[in-house]
């Protein structure tokens, strides 16, 4: 597949000024497309500091949509949609690539979730089978992790191609997925993250995220993930999966009223700093502290206000992960005792029960190792096969069932002892953090 | 070598990761590698006999001396074990290989596990750089200095420029290579970083000039890691090979090492060596007593290289002094492609210490077992096609304590 001109839509967003990165690093020249050609630029701007290069600008140019998009779009061998995640807006913006694209040329869109099909409708045969999502993950020059998703139309040849190029040529790591609501990365992730916050109604904030912490097999806990992904984004992707979708795990999509509440007053997290999400920073005597969300009043309160005691499985988890002891310390999480060990199992063996029931005809993904690879390099979660290699398959298997969770038939056709995530150049030690 | 040294193979760390971000101590680091190496290996945690580990600074880095003793926490079949720990600044992991080496020959042991260990981003880079000034005279050539040893390798690259002239652009050749082959490495520090030569040529904002000529382009990386090999007498290897169904010529051996200190002062150095072809004679000769140890004729007796590029200036300097062109005109390597892969004479296949990462006391043990990939043709996407032979070369301080090994058949 020879992709040497791109253009990208909606350069100046954060996806679409990571995507030109990705694009212009991998040697393309990359159009960079905006409301005005301003805008475009503040993009390029982006996308020089994440390579930390001046020089990839060489490659880069700014125009647009006015201007520049029908003379651009012509000439192009790849179309990047990176705009909002606004259905009418990307269809508007498809009908005006089709009628000007070269008939070989690819179309792909960077969506975290809304339907492939969807995008495509209404759309030449020719752009239908040159079309389909390219899901990359922010910051793309540094998350490798990648889902490509093709729909009914797309050209079966062209899909190995183009994981063929996203891997060799742009360095991604590729999970291929099924046209379903948030695909695999995000359908399960956000499962995940849900489920905490929704827990978090009732157990608070601190507690949530120091229960499912970085010993449970994560780069970060998961309520600052959201708070860093956007509670606007957060809300987007569970609202699409509770509305298109019905699984086992439903009820774990919903959207908490507490939340909702304080969406609707502009808590989106990170990005609106005054208000906050689950957590608010503040300068405290020149000091940075984390103010932390008090979920039944909408209120923050002072991290001193509502310290987490202490659990010793926890902190046992903690010790042994510090040590390099990933095995034991997942060992020691399986055989913990109490209520709170009960809670923590049950979302982080949810993950491993959910994660890989989406696997097989008619689920998102194909292999096991699809939703491993964009849970450990799109997530930074440890894989749910890694998890189940360091706790067990029966002891793993055993706890799923106790738990009340559904048993995947990938871990019940599992042989014991062979391990079933086989990547011998990644260092599983890297998804647990003490 | 009077007794053959075979290399068992091993078990390199991701150099991309940071142990601090994870929150672990540098046992965890040591203990990823060294039962990694036995899964690879499949050697019997029973069957060592000696443990040496090779680390430069873990007492500044991670406040944590003694790290030899760390080696008997990692298997409860280690308990007694023999160990000890090597320091020669950059080269200590090529030191703790020849130590062990040593009590193979001598027929003390049998097996040996040479564990190279660092920890470097616990620190922010300007106390890390005053951290490694310690490998110089640091009294003399670091102290109060912010960066000291870009600036001494700078005074390399100008040394040569006075002596027979140098070109920026070909360091920033080396750069682009080294850069480019850490691509195909899957445990390379810089695999998704952005680097091209066009960058490498520029000195603008992201690319500035840290000590003299060198600019960040020209430097390897402060980087977390650790490798762990084994070695074995030719006793252990025929009974490993047999155990493995394997034929014992299968298995690489340490056909031959050089070792040689310099003056630990670069301008002492360079006095020494004003009427020598060659900048740093000591290195030369210690490539050369790899080579003769070896029974190799010279540089054209090996299918590929690891070296010591902790900047592009000691990547330029290795080129001649391995002999891949007379002294000074290392730049005609460069120029014609030699060094690059598919190249006469590739040149770090891995990335070398630019792109794959330099945890220093970790370097020289990753060179080795870099070298064991290529000539068992397990090193992948970076595979050097027919590798039997491959030398490295690994280097303490501003050109002071050199090691070099030659690892094959």
């Amino acid at each position: 597949m020879k992709i040497e001109k791109v253009v990208v839509l909606g350069a100046n967003g954060t996806m679409g000024a990571g995507s030109a990165e990705v694009f212009a690093a991998g040697g393309c020249h990359v159009t960079c497309l905006a409301r005005s050609a301003d805008k475009a630029a503040e993009g390029i701007e982006t996308a020089k500091n994440m390579a930390k290069s001046e020089e990839i600008a060489d490659r880069m140019s700014a125009g647009s949509y006015d201007a520049d998009l029908e003379r651009s779009v012509a000439d192009a061998d790849l179309v990047f949609e990176a705009l909002a995640e606004d259905l009418p807006l990307k269809k508007t913006f498809f009908a005006r690539i089709d009628a000007v694209r070269r008939p070989e040329s690819l179309v792909a869109t960077v969506s975290s979730g809304l339907s492939i099909a969807a995008m495509a409708a209404d759309r030449s045969e020719s752009f239908r089978k040159n079309f389909l999502g390219i899901h990359l993950f922010n910051p793309a020059n540094v998350i490798v992790g990648t889902e490509v998703i093709p729909h009914d139309g797309t050209d079966p040849a062209l899909v190995p191609a183009v994981v063929e190029m996203m891997e060799r040529r742009f360095g991604r790591v590729i999970t291929l997925c099924r046209d379903m609501p948030a695909f695999a990365g995000n359908r399960v992730g956000f499962k995940v993250l849900n489920e905490v916050a929704q827990l978090a109604g009732e157990h608070g904030v601190a507690f949530m995220d120091y229960l499912i912490g970085p010993q449970t097999g994560r780069a970060m806990s998961p309520l600052s993930t959201v708070d860093l992904v956007g509670w606007d984004v957060h809300k987007a992707i569970i609202d699409n999966v509770y509305e298109n979708t019905a699984d086992e795990a439903h009820a774990t999509f919903a959207m908490p009223a507490y939340m909702a509440k304080l969406i609707a007053a502009g808590h989106l997290g990170n990005k609106t700093p005054k208000l906050g999400g689950f957590y608010r920073r503040v300068k405290e005597d020149g000091k940075n502290v984390s103010l932390v969300l008090d979920p039944a009043t909408g209120e923050y309160q002072h991290p001193a206000q509502v310290a987490v005691p202490r659990l010793p499985f926890v902190e046992k988890m903690r010790s042994l992960h510090s040590l390099g002891c990933y095995e034991e310390a997942m060992q020691a999480f399986l055989a913990a005792e109490g209520p709170e060990a009960d809670l923590a199992r049950k979302v982080v063996l949810g993950y491993v029960s959910y994660g890989l029931n989406r696997v097989g005809d008619g689920e998102v993904v194909r292999e096991p190792r699809d939703v491993d690879l964009i849970m450990g390099f799109g997530f930074n979660w440890a894989p749910p096969t890694v998890l189940v290699d360091v706790m067990g398959l029966k002891p793993t298997t055993a706890a799923i069932e106790k738990a009340g969770l559904p048993v995947p038939k990938v871990l019940r056709d599992a042989k014991p002892g062979a391990p079933l995530f086989r990547e011998p150049h990644v260092n599983i030690g890297r998804f647990f953090a003490a | 070598m009077t007794t053959p040294t075979y290399v068992l193979g091993g078990y390199q760390t991701d150099f991309g990761r940071n142990w601090k971000k994870e929150n672990k101590h540098i046992v965890a680091m040591m203990r990823e590698s060294v039962r990694g190496a036995f899964e690879a290996t499949g050697v019997d945690p029973k069957d060592v006999e000696v443990g040496h580990v090779g680390n430069f600074a873990a007492e500044l880095y991670a406040m944590q001396g003694h790290l030899g003793a760390f080696l008997v926490d990692l298997d409860p079949a280690f308990a007694g074990l023999p160990t000890a720990r090597h320091e020669a600044a950059c080269a200590s992991g090529s030191i703790a290989i020849l130590a062990a080496g040593a009590e193979l020959e001598a027929g003390r042991y049998d097996l040996a596990l040479v564990c190279g260990v660092e920890q470097m981003k616990t620190v922010d880079p300007a106390r890390g750089g005053d951290f490694l000034g310690t490998a110089a005279w640091y009294d003399r050539e670091a102290k109060g200095i912010e960066f000291p040893f870009p600036k001494l390798f700078g005074r390399l690259g100008d040394e040569y420029d006075k002596r027979y002239g140098l070109k920026d652009e070909h360091l920033a050749h080396i750069s682009a290579v080294n850069y480019s082959n850490a691509k195909r490495n899957p445990l390379a520090q810089t695999r998704t970083w952005y680097m091209n030569e066009d960058h490498a040529c520029r000195t603008d904002k992201f690319n500035s000039l840290i000590g003299g000529r060198i600019k960040i382009s020209d430097c390897s990386q402060v980087t977390d890691g650790a490798t762990a090999i084994f070695l074995a007498s030719e006793k252990y290897a025929a009974a490993y090979a047999k155990r493995r169904g394997i034929d014992l010529a299968s298995l690489p051996k340490i056909l031959g090492w050089g070792h040689h200190t310099a003056h630990i002062a670069f301008d002492d150095k360079v006095a020494e060596s004003a009427k020598n072809p060659y900048i740093l004679p000591h290195t030369r000769a210690t490539v050369l007593d790899a080579f003769k140890r070896a029974g190799v004729a010279d540089c054209w007796g090996v299918d590929a290289i690891e070296t010591h590029d902790c900047f592009t200036t000691s990547e330029y300097m290795a080129i001649d002094h391995f002999g891949l062109t007379a002294p000074g005109e290392s730049w005609k390597a460069i120029e014609d492609g030699t060094i690059e892969m598919g190249g006469k004479l590739p040149i770090n296949p891995s990335g070398g210490l630019i792109g794959a990462g330099h945890p220093v006391g970790a370097t020289g043990t990753r060179q080795v077992l870099d070298a064991y990939k290529q000539v068992t043709n397990t090193a992948g996407d970076y595979q050097v096609d027919g590798a039997k032979r491959v030398a490295t070369l690994n280097i303490g301080g501003s050109g002071t304590t050199s090691v070099s090994f030659v690892v094959g058949y």
